[in-house]
């Protein structure tokens, strides 16, 4: 176990969800701000399913013991990017674009809850690590 | 990509949202404007919107974009013809050519804008919160 990781690699994928989480409300912002942008083609960030693939790394996977080896599939968390899909409108009505503010503010609220949550976790951590720390004090 | 992003983002629609509902309420004013010093009658105004990247960084990553009005249309519409012989514009066949605005469009369009600047307001709150929530971990 690495020394200056003493408590678990849940910290390192909670800091990550945090990350990602942040840059999808950036995303989801986008989205709000252009609703009324000409052409603009609505925009959706995933990430989920390469986070899950990461945490659950398949057996057999190569690993990479030195700083210059490179790693043959993401199965490591923080090398999670998430990738951005386009979704352009396909009613062919009016100016073309393909924001729905209403997906969009739900997108908005769950993220949010999420990111939260996300936060509450690693404060938890923390809190029972200063706890171990000050021999339960 | 910072926690300040989106900030950025939101705040270049409220402007934008903002500019939109200038041009309406100088449409709404002008709404019987029948001489302006270009000469004719008031012509409508409407905003219109493009992307805008938010910095050099974000540049090279397009998919997080803020909005700006880039220009100010005027509208070609043909003005209103309003037969008033008395009225001191009035053309040799006692016609006046008044700005062709619909009020009730106009407020339609306001009413539009309104509500996207307060969905970009509810954007700028909700990263208040994370922010905030990410301040509390470690106390």
């Amino acid at each position: 176990m690495n020394p200056l990781n003493p408590f678990d690699s849940n910290i390192n994928l909670l800091q990550k969800v945090l990350d990602l989480r942040a840059k999808n409300q950036s995303v989801i912002a986008t989205n709000i701000a252009n609703a009324e942008t000409p052409g603009y083609a609505s925009k959706v960030f995933q990430f989920e399913e390469q986070l899950q693939n990461a945490i659950s790394a398949k057996p057999g996977t190569l690993a990479t013991t030195h700083g210059r080896h490179i790693s043959t599939s993401p199965d490591n968390v923080s090398s999670v990017t998430g990738v951005i899909h386009e979704v352009k409108d396909k009613t062919g009505l009016g100016d073309e674009n393909g924001v729905s503010v209403d997906m969009e503010m739900i997108a908005l609220s769950e993220n949010e809850l999420l990111y939260e949550t996300a936060a509450q976790l690693l404060k938890k951590k923390l809190t029972l690590l200063t706890y171990a720390i000050q021999e339960g004090k | 990509m910072d926690i300040f992003t989106t900030f950025d983002v939101s705040a270049s629609a409220l402007k934008a949202q903002r500019i939109r509902l200038n041009t309406i309420s100088s449409n709404l004013a002008n709404v019987e404007t029948t001489s302006t010093p270009e000469g004719g009658p008031y012509k409508k105004k409407s905003v219109y919107f493009q992307t805008k990247p938010i910095s050099f960084k974000e540049e090279l990553d397009s998919s997080i974009q803020g909005v700006e009005v880039t220009k100010i249309l005027e509208d070609s519409e043909e003005p209103r013809k309003i037969y008033d012989p008395a009225h001191p514009d009035a053309g040799d066949d006692g016609y006046v050519a008044m700005p062709n605005i619909s009020v009730l469009k106009e407020m339609v369009d306001m009413m539009s804008a309104t509500r996207s600047y307060e969905a970009n307001t509810t954007v700028i709150k909700s990263a208040k919160r994370m922010a905030l929530k990410a301040l509390e971990i470690g106390r």
